[in-house]
């Protein structure tokens, strides 16, 4: 891992963090366990379709501890349903940028990602809870994935369209 | 154009079939009979609440902090107050019918309503 690519990550797992710091503070219209805006898979995706599924983990990872850290959250519920929600949306998105990628689009992939990170939150949250009727919240969820997931992807979209053209992201295009 | 076909269909099957289930959930509410509410806090059974008209009850879980305030009022339930970080077991307002629920995650708490008159089936084994 060379010095660039350790600053370049870094500053992803910065951006993410305080993402996913600020998306807690944020009051969302329905109070439904679990529903997130997922700006942070944002910066997952990008850390995909840049540098790959490995990285992408890992930056999952760390903004995780970081942005659980940032909103007082860390090892509580939360923290495990974020944890879970962030490896398994990371991972589906990954599979899809590497298999089924001119099928689907970024947006797409970001869909995916989005539907993937709720259904891993709310059975998280039904474990914890020890009450299976959490699931009674999943089509809500599943309806919500959409409009969060086409605006993180747009969003993707958008940011690899205008970032600057260089070696190491021209591998991935 | 942004969105390839992979993703309007894989759209459409979301939309399906998340209105699918909330049509399911919607269908599901059922007002027949005696209701009652289970409350839960980390898994265990606290208290059965029976919700019927002019029945008061206020039902106080954890301590000076940590705690939620449960409402149970005329045939409704609902947490008054607690200090939880979301407040979605506060926002979630009052419920009446099975097998709505309120959930609050930070404390592991669940109010789960039931009907107290079993439903047309004979049982269910788990």
């Amino acid at each position: 891992m060379d010095t660039r690519r350790v600053v370049i990550l870094g500053l992803f797992v910065a951006i993410a963090g305080v993402l996913h710091a600020v998306e807690s503070w944020l009051p969302l219209p329905i109070p439904i366990p679990g529903a997130k805006l997922g700006l942070a898979n944002i910066v997952s995706l990008l850390v995909i379709s840049i540098y790959g599924w490995r990285d992408a983990l890992l930056v999952a990872v760390l903004r995780v501890l970081l942005g659980s850290l940032l909103s007082g959250a860390l090892l509580g519920p939360a923290f495990a349903m974020s944890m879970c929600g962030a490896l398994i949306s990371a991972t589906g998105m990954a599979y899809a940028f590497y298999h089924w990628r001119p099928m689907f689009s970024l947006v797409g992939i970001s869909i995916i990602g989005a539907a993937l990170h709720n259904l891993a939150q709310i059975a998280v949250a039904a474990f914890l809870v020890a009450s299976p009727g959490l699931f009674w919240y999943l089509p809500y969820l599943l309806l919500f994935a959409l409009p969060t997931g086409l605006a993180t992807g747009l969003t993707t979209s958008f940011f690899l369209a205008k970032l600057p053209r260089n070696r190491e992201v021209e591998k991935f295009r | 154009m942004l969105l390839t076909r992979a993703d309007k269909i894989l759209i459409g099957i979301l939309v399906i079939a998340s209105s699918g289930g909330i049509g399911l959930n919607m269908a599901a509410l059922s007002a027949a009979g005696q209701q009652e509410a289970h409350v839960y806090k980390e898994g265990k059974l606290i208290q059965t609440i029976p919700l019927r008209p002019g029945y008061h009850q206020e039902l106080r879980l954890g301590g000076a902090e940590r705690y939620n305030l449960i409402m149970a009022d005329n045939g409704r339930i609902r947490v008054a107050e607690a200090d939880c970080p979301d407040q979605i077991c506060v926002r979630t307002g009052w419920i009446g019918v099975a097998p709505q629920q309120i959930v609050c995650l930070p404390y592991r708490v669940v109010i789960k309503l039931e009907s107290s008159i079993a439903p047309d089936i004979d049982d269910i084994t788990k």
